[in-house]
């Protein structure tokens, strides 16, 4: 057995498919990956019946008992008031008190980042938590050829102002460093153009401060239509406008799918030519896959928090968990701040 | 090491002086008999490939592996007052020799090796007998009871790659009584045993004498089968993901000592790396299972405290806090219709891939 083995809590009984699909996606992991053990957070009688319908290696895998769950209707703050015991707090609480490395959760997005918010410190120096997702592009980068961008902030900061944007894009290129084994990540604040004077204020603020008072390979501005083209590969925003832009590019590209289907249903010909661009469709699929790119990181925590798809299915969990004892291994929290402290530093010497 | 295979009577040597009592004729009956297959329950063994198949054949006793705890488990079990160990194996006898030697480097004594006669049956043109499996074991199994008293007790230890839940949970029931030779009949044909075994079969099914001996079941999760597949065999099987696991449950049914736990344990981290983190998960998912109590885990608990290396894992085992869940029900099983249902999803089977993962089979 390897001797850097991590240990991941997942939230059972988070997302719309939980807790089965989530307990698949555990019991796959649990006999692929020899170095993650898993802490299932839930209701422990229904989560040991669904291990035992499922292929999965009891030794890498316990679970605590949570006897309440929060839905993805629930007003997040409500929920985690009224159930102290839900398995999310309860999941979040095994990682701040040591018994997990990070936390994986296909949940209600508001009450996991307020369950992190109450049990979790804040980095030093960080103002505000980000929430990233990754977003496949045109371009690859770093190490291992990877063809997504980071953007960041997709949902748990709604309203920022410039040093807030200045926390999440040393967080974003710490992350895009450390796990896409990026070096020097381009960053770049999502604007209405490339000039350093349009914007909000916030954003030209931003511009000042990341030109001036950062060693980030920052880019400048750029505009949504740069995105899937990866002119950046770490895409700083708020919360309020990441989310919007997200949601729109897995609009556009469920879309086209659709549209695929339309065109081959309706016509012999058009099915013909897809049926001859069907290597490339499948390529592009896997590409934009969502399931594949293990969900979002909380980043901000001195923990590591990865949002998974609320829609995720076995797949999907499987690899937030991967991706959670990637980073946890890597040591993200000490990087960020870090990077906070010469950021300060600087500009306090400016 | 004691016999592989029992000596003529005749060819005894006998020395009696006068005045003295002569030794009893037989030794007494074994008070437990231990029952164990060897490939990928006793001995990690890769068959899935042609390539694997020839390797294994041919590979030294050095370079065969035990499954972690396994040889832990078999002297603990064997250090009981008359306790007999028998290995049943569908290997050819013609590795006699080389597995005989790995028992012996493992520290393991058994009484019985029964190895299969492949070689005959190929001479013979009995090609379905060489993977077939209940032809072969119940015969084997049944047997070999003859030397046992009715107040004998057994626990059988088999894998989930082959038939080996079916098997002994109908030698099991066919001891009790449970299983008429009607049923068994009707297996024997649904298995297309060979005549002459279906008939030897029968004959030694009538011939036993009626107790329930069989107290438990072992099925090593080789596979990672999902364990609910083992449900209809009822709570006499317990399908185990190491021999820690089964060593508990024979503490929890106060057939072995505390220690043995401890034994098995120590060897699982001295000899396989296992951690403390996997051992304490091993027995909290026992418990979730419902196949062993807190006071088990207590006493063994106890037990490592007194042990150097395995003192660490004492406060992780009282950290265990899970919810029991009921165990399987003992209900009768229906042995035509488990034969059905195995013999269908071995078909339905697919080649497993190369870390051994395949989807959920249930």
């Amino acid at each position: 057995m390897p001797s850097s083995i991590v240990t991941i809590a997942v939230d059972a009984m988070g997302g719309d498919h939980a807790p089965e699909e989530v307990v698949k996606g555990v019991a796959a992991v649990s006999l692929e990956a020899s170095n993650v053990q898993i802490l299932l957070v839930g209701d422990s009688r229904q989560l040991t019946h669904l291990l035992a319908a499922h292929r999965h290696d009891a030794e890498r895998i316990a679970v605590h008992h949570a006897p309440d769950r929060v839905g993805m209707d629930e007003k997040p703050r409500e929920a985690i008031d009224a159930k102290p015991n839900c398995s999310v707090l309860v999941a979040a609480r095994l990682v701040a008190e040591g018994q997990a490395d990070a936390l994986v959760s296909a949940g209600n997005t508001g009450a996991s980042v307020l369950a992190c918010a109450r049990t979790w410190q804040r980095i030093p120096g960080v103002r505000r938590t980000a929430l990233a997702s990754v977003y496949p592009t045109e371009l690859r980068r770093g190490e291992k050829d990877d063809p997504f961008s980071l953007i960041l902030d997709v949902g748990a900061t709604n309203e920022v102002d410039a040093e807030d944007l200045v926390g999440f894009a040393l967080m974003g290129s710490a992350y895009a460093a450390r796990i896409s084994r990026n070096p020097r990540p381009r960053v770049a604040l999502l604007s209405n153009g490339t000039e350093a004077l349009k914007g909000p204020e916030s954003i030209v603020e931003a511009h000042r401060l990341l030109k001036t008072h950062t060693t980030l390979n920052f880019i400048g501005n750029i505009e949504g239509v740069d995105i899937p083209k990866g002119a950046a590969d770490v895409v700083v925003c708020s919360g309020f406008v990441g989310n919007v832009v997200l949601k729109m590019l897995e609009g556009v590209s469920e879309t086209v799918v659709r549209l695929a289907r339309y065109a081959y249903k309706e016509k012999l010909m058009w099915r013909m030519g897809l049926m001859m661009l069907s290597g490339g469709i499948k390529q592009l699929k896997e590409v934009t896959d969502w399931e594949q790119y293990g969900g979002a990181p909380l980043l901000g925590f001195n923990q590591l928090f990865i949002k998974a798809h609320g829609r995720s299915r076995a797949r999907a969990i499987t690899n937030a968990i991967k991706v959670a004892a990637k980073a946890a291994q890597a040591g993200l929290a000490r990087e960020i701040e870090e990077g906070l402290k010469t950021f300060a530093e600087r500009r306090a010497a400016a | 090491m004691a016999q592989d295979t029992p000596k003529p009577e005749g060819k005894k040597r006998r020395t009696r002086r006068p005045g003295v009592a002569p030794p009893p004729e037989t030794p007494p009956p074994p008070l437990h008999v231990f029952r164990w297959d060897l490939d990928k329950t006793y001995l990690k063994s890769d068959f899935d490939t042609f390539r694997d198949l020839w390797r294994s054949a041919f590979e030294k006793a050095e370079a065969k592996q035990a499954i972690p705890g396994a040889a832990a488990l078999v002297r603990e079990c064997r250090k009981l007052e008359r306790a007999r160990v028998t290995f049943i194996s569908g290997s050819p006898e013609q590795m006699r020799k080389v597995l005989t030697r790995k028992l012996e480097l493992d520290g393991v004594e058994f009484d019985e090796f029964i190895l299969k006669a492949n070689l005959k049956n190929l001479l013979r043109g009995r090609f379905r007998a060489l993977r077939e499996q209940v032809g072969y074991k119940l015969p084997a199994l049944l047997a070999d009871r003859v030397r046992c008293a009715a107040q004998t007790h057994e626990v059988c230890f088999g894998d989930d790659a082959e038939a080996d839940a079916f098997v002994y949970s109908l030698y099991a029931d066919l001891l009790a009584g449970n299983v008429g030779l009607g049923v068994l009949e009707e297996i024997l044909g649904l298995a297309r045993v060979y005549e002459d075994d279906a008939a030897r079969t029968l004959k030694l099914a009538g011939e036993i004498e009626r107790s329930p001996a069989v107290d438990r079941i072992f099925i090593h999760l080789d596979r990672r089968s999902p364990s609910a597949r083992f449900h209809k065999y009822g709570r006499r099987l317990v399908p185990v993901f190491n021999y820690l696991q089964a060593g508990l449950v024979l503490i929890d049914d106060d057939l072995l000592p505390a220690g043995a736990g401890v034994t098995i344990a120590r060897e699982m981290m001295e000899k396989f790396e296992y951690t403390e983190l996997a051992l304490r998960n091993s027995v909290e998912d026992l418990l979730r299972r419902g196949r062993i109590g807190r006071h088990t885990i207590e006493l063994f608990a106890v037990a490592c405290e007194t042990d150097e290396l395995l003192a660490p894992l004492a406060p992780r085992l009282r950290t265990i806090d899970a919810i029991s869940a009921a165990p399987p029900n003992d209900e009768p099983i229906d042995y035509v219709a488990a034969f059905a249902q195995d013999a269908r999803r071995e078909r339905k089977k697919p080649p497993p891939k190369e870390d051994g993962w395949r989807e959920s089979e249930e």
